[in-house]
C-alpha cells in the first residue's frame, strides 16, 4: 500500500524525471517550426514550415529513402543480434560451464572498447572479405554492436527460465520445434521483444560505424541528419532530429504497452 | 496396453548412478509406487522412462517393444512433474488440449475429450479460467487432466502430492486412485512419502542406494521386510541379533522358534515393529525393563525401554506411562520378523 505521505514526493520525481527527458526536445521543436529565429532573442521571430517543406520536397528524395534504409538496417541488425542472442543467452542463462564470467567480459568488449577502434579494427577485414559498402556490411557492424544487450537482456530472461516447461511439452507429444515455438518461443517473448528493440534502437542511432563501413554508400538518417548540421540550417538540421527520433518513440510506446500488456496476462 | 518392463537399467545423473542395473516389471493396469528417499533421483529414473533422459544402460520396453530410442513424443507416455507446469499463456481448457492439439486431433473431438475430463477431475466451468487465478491444488488438478486428456498407455507421476497441503493431499491421492481406477491407466507414482505409497499403491518398490531392495504388495513391504534396510525405512527401530540353535532364535531378548528351512547356520536379525510391542505395568512374565523416554503423538505414545541387554523403542495406546517407571515387554514371536544379518 501506499502511504499518502510518500506519493507526494514520488509525483515530484516521476514529473521531474518526464521534464528532464522532454526538455532537450523543447527548443528542437521550437527550431523546426521557425523560420527566423538570432541570437539575443529568446524566441523566435517568425514561425514557418520552411524546414518541413525542405524535408520532405526539396530534400525528400534523400530524406524518405534514408529513412527507409535506416528501418532496415535497423530491422535486419536486430533480428540478426537476437536470433544469435536467444542460444547464446540460453546457454548463459541455463547452465554453468567453465569460463562463463570471462565469456561474459569478452562479450562486453565491443561496448567497452572505443566504437571507433572497433570499427577501424573490422574495416580491413570487412574489406578483405568484400563487405564495405554494402547494406550486409552495416548491418554486420551494427550487430556487433547490438549483440552484447541482446544477449545480456536474454540472459536475464534465461535465468528465470524453467526447462522443465520443455520437458513437460515434450512428454504431451510435442516435437522439438513444436516444443519451441509452441512453448519456449512464447515464454520467452517479452524479453525477446525487450532484446531486439533494445537492438533496434542501438543501431537506429549508429553514426560511425555506419559512415566507416557504408563509406557513404549506405545513407541511413544518421549520416544525413550529420550532413544537415554542419551545412549549418538549424531548422532543417531540428526537424530532420525530429523525424529521427519519433520512429523510435513510437516503437518505444507500443512495444512498452505491448510489454505492459502481456505482463498483465501472467506471462512472467 | 501398458506393461511397462525395466531391463538392467542402469540411469546416470551426472556422475553419480541413481540406479544401476535396476529389473523392474509393472503390469497393464497396476498402479505401482516406487518409494525411496528425497534426492534419490528418482525423478531422473522418470524422466528416462518417458524419454527425456537417456539411460546409460539397459532396456525400457512397453508393451514388449523397446523404448530405449524413441524420443519422448513418440512413446505414449505421459510424464506429471512435481510442480504443475501449466503453460501461463494458455487458459486451463487450452492447457489440457495441449497434447490434444499436437495428435492434430480435430477440434470437435478436442472439445469433447476436454469437457470429459474436466468433468472427471472435477473442473467443471474452469475451462476459460486463467492459469494464475487457479488455487495450487486445482493447477495440479489441471496438470494430471492434460495427461489424462492423451489417454496414455503409461502414466507417470512425480510426487504430485508434495506441493499440496494435508488436506488437499488427502483429496488429490483419493482423485487419484478413482482416475486411475477409473481409466485403467498403467500408472507409476514417484515418491519420498510412505504412507502415500502404502496408501494409494497395488504393489510398490522400495528403492535405496541405487538399488531396489524389495517389491510387492504395500503389506508386505510393510510387515515382512526382506532385510533391515527395508525395515528400518517403514519405521522399524528394533533390531536384535542372535544365532540359530535347535530350530530357535537365541537373542538377547529371548528365544524364538524358528520356521524350518530358515537360512542355518548363517547370523540372523530379528526385528519387532514399535506398535507390536506390548508393554506392561506389572514385572510378571516378558523381559523386565525401564523406561527412559517417552514421547506422546497422539493417540499412541512412544516408549523408549531400556531392558538388560537392549534398548526397544515401542508405540502404546496406554496412557500414563512415565519416566523412570518399571515394566515388563512382551515381544510376541508370531509378530518377530527373521532375516539374514547384513553382511
Amino acid at each position: 500500500m501506499k502511504a499518502p505521505g510518500r506519493t507526494y514526493p514520488r509525483r515530484l520525481l516521476a514529473g521531474g524525471v518526464l521534464l528532464s527527458v522532454a526538455l532537450p526536445f523543447v527548443p528542437l521543436v521550437l527550431w523546426a517550426f521557425s523560420s527566423r529565429w538570432f541570437y539575443p532573442q529568446p524566441w523566435p521571430q517568425a514561425w514557418g514550415l520552411r524546414a518541413w517543406e525542405y524535408i520532405f520536397n526539396t530534400a525528400g528524395s534523400q530524406i524518405i529513402p534514408g529513412l527507409m534504409q535506416s528501418v532496415w538496417v535497423a530491422g535486419l541488425s536486430a533480428l540478426l543480434a537476437v536470433a544469435l542472442g536467444l542460444p547464446a543467452g540460453r546457454a548463459l542463462g541455463l547452465y554453468h560451464f567453465r569460463g562463463k564470467q570471462a565469456l561474459a567480459v569478452l562479450l562486453t568488449l565491443p561496448v567497452v572498447v572505443p566504437p571507433l577502434c572497433v570499427a577501424m579494427g573490422l574495416h580491413l577485414w570487412f574489406i578483405r572479405l568484400g563487405l564495405t559498402e554494402t547494406l550486409a556490411g552495416v548491418v554486420l557492424i551494427h550487430s556487433i554492436f547490438c549483440l552484447p544487450y541482446a544477449v545480456f537482456v536474454l540472459w536475464g530472461v534465461f535465468a528465470n527460465y524453467d526447462p522443465d516447461f520443455e520437458d513437460q511439452a515434450r512428454s504431451l507429444g510435442a516435437g522439438p520445434w513444436r516444443t519451441w515455438y509452441c512453448i519456449t518461443l512464447p515464454m520467452v517473448l517479452p524479453g525477446v521483444v525487450v532484446a531486439g528493440l533494445f537492438a533496434f534502437l542501438l543501431s537506429w542511432s549508429q553514426y560511425l560505424s555506419t559512415l566507416i563501413i557504408g563509406g557513404g554508400r549506405v545513407v541511413t538518417l544518421p549520416i544525413l541528419l550529420f550532413a544537415l548540421m554542419g551545412s549549418g540550417d538549424r531548422p532543417v538540421a531540428a526537424a530532420v532530429s525530429l523525424v529521427f527520433v519519433l520512429p523510435a518513440l513510437l516503437i518505444l510506446l507500443i512495444s512498452a504497452r505491448c510489454l505492459g500488456l502481456r505482463t498483465a496476462t501472467g506471462v512472467p | 496396453m501398458g506393461v511397462l518392463e525395466l531391463i538392467d537399467l542402469t540411469v546416470t545423473h551426472g556422475a553419480t548412478a541413481v540406479v544401476e542395473n535396476l529389473d523392474l516389471a509393472v503390469d497393464e493396469g497396476e498402479l505401482f509406487a516406487l518409494l525411496g528417499p528425497s534426492g534419490a533421483g528418482k525423478t531422473t529414473l522418470l524422466k528416462a522412462v518417458a524419454g527425456l533422459h537417456a539411460p546409460a544402460a539397459g532396456e525400457i520396453r512397453l508393451d514388449g517393444s523397446p523404448l530405449t530410442d524413441l524420443p519422448p513424443e513418440k512413446r505414449n507416455v505421459v510424464m506429471v512433474f512435481q510442480k504443475p507446469l501449466l503453460f501461463p499463456f494458455l487458459n486451463v481448457a487450452q492447457n489440457i488440449a495441449f497434447g490434444l492439439r499436437m495428435q492434430n486431433l480435430d477440434s470437435r473431438e478436442q472439445q469433447r475429450r476436454i469437457a470429459e475430463i474436466l468433468e472427471l477431475t472435477q473442473l467443471e466451468g474452469l475451462g476459460r479460467r486463467r492459469i494464475d487465478a487457479l488455487s495450487g491444488g486445482q493447477q495440479q488438478r489441471v496438470s494430471l487432466a492434460r495427461a489424462l486428456v492423451l489417454q496414455p498407455a503409461l502414466l507417470l507421476l512425480d510426487e504430485p502430492l508434495s506441493n499440496l497441503d494435508a488436506n488437499l493431499r488427502q483429496q488429490m491421492r483419493e482423485l487419484i486412485q478413482d482416475l486411475q481406477a477409473a481409466t485403467g491407466i498403467t500408472t507409476l507414482f514417484v515418491t519420498h512419502d510412505q504412507s502415500e505409497a502404502l496408501m494409494i499403491a497395488h504393489r510398490m518398490g522400495l528403492l535405496l542406494e541405487g538399488r531396489l531392495r524389495q517389491v510387492g504388495p504395500p503389506r508386505e513391504l510393510f510387515f515382512e521386510p526382506v532385510d533391515r534396510a527395508v525395515a528400518r525405512f517403514f519405521g522399524g527401530r528394533n533390531f536384535f541379533s542372535g544365532y540359530l540353535e535347535d530350530g530357535h532364535l537365541v537373542t538377547p531378548a529371548g528365544r524364538f522358534r524358528v520356521p524350518a528351512g530358515t537360512a542355518n547356520g548363517r547370523p540372523l536379525t530379528a526385528t519387532i515393529r514399535p506398535e507390536d510391542i506390548e508393554v506392561r505395568a506389572s514385572a510378571n512374565g516378558g523381559l523386565p525393563g525401564t523406561i527412559w523416554r517417552t514421547s506422546f503423538e497422539g493417540s499412541l505414545t512412544r516408549l523408549w525401554v531400556s531392558c538388560e541387554d537392549l534398548e526397544l523403542v515401542a508405540l502404546t495406546p496406554q496412557r500414563g506411562c512415565r519416566r523412570g517407571q518399571q515394566v515388563a515387554v512382551i515381544l510376541p514371536p508370531e509378530k518377530l520378523r527373521i532375516f539374514p544379518t547384513d553382511e
